[in-house]
C-alpha cells in the first residue's frame, strides 16, 4: 500500500511564529525543551533529521489543542505525528512505545488477559472476550510493514 | 437500538466494572449490544504515531467487522473513538486509500465500504437514546458536585470527530456529559480549564512525573469550584485520574482524594444498578464514602 502523504512541508510555511501552539500545550506546560514551535521551525531550516532523534519530540500528547488554537490552521498534531513516523522509520522509537506497539502486533491487544483477568471478569458475570485471530491482525501488519519497522 | 460494542483493549482487562456497569444501563435502557472479534482499535497514541499505514489498515479491519454486520460501533473509550471515527471518515473520503487497505485486508475476506458510523457512548445516550427516555429510569438521587471531563480524543480535532457541528470558527465545545448528568438529576459544575488534556499519552508513551503535573494542573481547578467528583467516558482518562492523584499525593505530600467514576457507572447509580455490577472496588480513590456518608 503507498503510503499516505501525511506530511506536506509546504505547511510549514504556513507557520508565522506567534507561538500559540506552544502556549496551548500541554506538553509543554509539564516537559521541559518540549516546544511544538521550535520542531516545527527546526524542521523547516535544517530538515526532519535535526528533530526526529530527539526522544521529546514523543512527549506530543497529540490532544490537538494546538490544531485548535492556531490562527493559520495549521494541523500541527498532525505534522508531529508526521515527524514520529519518520523518527520511527529511522529506528527512534521509545521503548514503552515499541513495547505497546509491539503487543498489539503479537497479540492483537495492548494488554495482556491473563488467568487472574480471567477470574475477574468472572466475577463480574462477564463472558470470556471473543478470540482476536492473532494471525489475521499478524499478517496485516505485515503486510502494511509494521512487522518489518519493529524489528 | 443495537449496536457493535467496542470495549477497547483497557476497559475488559482494567476496569471490567466498566464494562458490566455499561451491559446493565445498557439493558434498561433498551441497547442491545453484540460482541465481535476485534482487535486494539489501534491506539491513537502508539501505532498511528509509529507509522500511518498500519494503524489505518487495523482500524479499518475493526470497521469491516461491524460493517459485515450490518450495526454500527459504540466505543467507550476515547481513544478507540478516535481512531475508529477517523479512519471510518479518512476512508470514506478518500478512495485511493481506500483501495489500497481494500487491497491488504483481502486475504481475509474484507472489504470496507463506508456503510456504517461509530459512536461513543455520549452521543448515542444523548442523541439515540434521547434524555427524555433516560429521564424516565431515575430511581435513585445524589447530591454530589461533578467535574465533567471530556478528554481529547474524544472531539478534537473537531473536523474529524464532529464534522457536522463545528461551530463558525471551526471549533466546538462538547456538553454531552453535563447535559445527560443534570437530565438523570445530578450536579454538575463549571470549572476553568474544563478542556484541558488529563496527561494520560505523555505519561504512557515517555515521562509519567510529567504527565502527572498536567493533571495536578486540572484538578487544582476542579478542586477550586468544589467539585467532589469527576466523571469520565474514557478509561486511560480514568486511569490517570484515579492512580494519578494518588502518584501527586504522594509526591507532594499533600491528600488529594477526588472519586473518578465513569459515565456508566453514574449512571449505574441513579438507575439503582447493583452496587456489585459497578465496581468500585477497582478504585484506588475510595467512592464508598462520598455515597453512604
Amino acid at each position: 500500500m503507498k503510503s499516505p502523504e501525511i506530511f506536506d512541508e509546504a505547511l510549514l510555511y504556513e507557520c508565522y511564529e506567534c507561538a500559540r501552539c506552544t502556549g496551548s500545550c500541554p506538553a509543554a506546560f509539564a516537559v521541559e525543551g518540549f516546544n511544538p514551535r521550535n520542531f516545527l521551525l527546526t524542521c523547516l531550516r535544517l530538515g526532519l533529521d535535526a528533530v526526529v532523534s530527539d526522544e521529546k519530540l514523543w512527549c506530543c500528547t497529540t490532544c490537538h489543542v494546538c490544531e485548535d488554537r492556531c490562527p493559520q490552521m495549521l494541523n500541527v498534531t498532525d505534522l508531529l505525528m508526521a515527524l514520529m513516523n519518520e523518527a520511527a522509520k529511522r529506528g527512534h522509537i521509545p521503548d514503552k512505545v515499541k513495547a505497546g506497539t509491539g503487543m498489539i502486533l503479537h497479540t492483537g491487544r495492548v494488554l495482556l488477559i491473563s488467568k487472574r483477568v480471567s477470574e475477574m471478569r468472572e466475577k463480574f458475570g462477564l463472558e470470556p472476550l471473543p478470540e482476536i485471530p492473532v494471525e489475521e491482525v499478524e499478517g496485516i501488519l505485515e503486510k502494511t510493514g509494521l512487522a518489518g519497522l519493529l524489528g | 437500538m443495537r449496536y457493535a460494542l467496542f470495549l477497547g483493549c483497557l476497559i475488559p482487562v482494567k476496569y471490567p466494572g466498566f464494562e458490566s456497569s455499561t451491559r446493565a444501563v445498557a439493558e434498561a435502557l433498551n441497547i442491545e449490544f453484540v460482541d465481535m472479534q476485534f482487535s486494539c482499535c489501534p491506539a491513537p497514541t502508539l501505532v498511528k504515531l509509529v507509522h500511518y499505514p498500519s494503524w489505518l489498515a487495523l482500524a479499518a479491519r475493526n470497521l469491516c467487522l461491524a460493517e459485515q454486520a450490518g450495526l454500527n460501533i459504540l466505543t467507550l473509550c476515547n481513544g478507540c473513538t478516535n481512531t475508529l471515527k477517523e479512519a471510518n471518515l479518512v476512508l470514506k473520503k478518500d478512495p485511493g486509500l481506500r483501495k489500497g487497505v481494500n487491497e491488504i485486508l483481502k486475504p481475509w475476506g474484507k472489504e470496507f465500504k463506508g456503510e456504517i458510523e461509530v459512536r461513543h457512548i455520549l452521543d448515542v445516550l444523548r442523541d439515540d437514546v434521547g434524555l427524555d427516555a433516560i429521564r424516565k429510569q431515575v430511581k435513585k438521587r445524589f447530591s454530589f458536585r461533578i467535574a465533567c471531563h471530556y478528554g481529547c480524543h474524544f472531539f478534537r480535532p473537531p473536523r474529524i470527530m464532529y464534522p457536522d457541528r463545528l461551530s463558525p470558527s471551526k471549533s466546538l465545545v462538547p456538553t454531552q456529559m453535563e447535559e445527560i448528568l443534570s437530565a438523570v438529576g445530578l450536579t454538575t459544575i463549571q470549572y476553568s480549564r474544563r478542556l484541558l488534556c488529563c496527561g494520560s499519552a505523555l505519561g504512557t508513551k515517555v515521562d509519567l512525573d510529567a504527565a502527572n503535573e498536567i493533571t495536578r494542573e486540572k484538578l487544582s481547578h476542579m478542586t477550586d469550584k468544589n467539585a467532589q467528583v469527576i466523571a469520565v467516558g474514557c478509561p486511560s482518562c480514568f486511569e490517570q485520574f484515579d492512580r494519578g492523584q494518588v502518584l501527586i499525593s504522594r509526591k507532594h505530600s499533600r491528600d488529594h482524594a477526588m472519586p473518578v467514576l465513569f459515565i456508566s457507572q453514574l449512571l449505574g447509580l441513579v438507575l439503582d444498578v447493583d452496587r456489585s455490577k459497578l465496581g468500585f472496588d477497582q478504585h484506588r480513590i475510595k467512592v464508598e464514602p462520598l455515597l453512604d456518608g
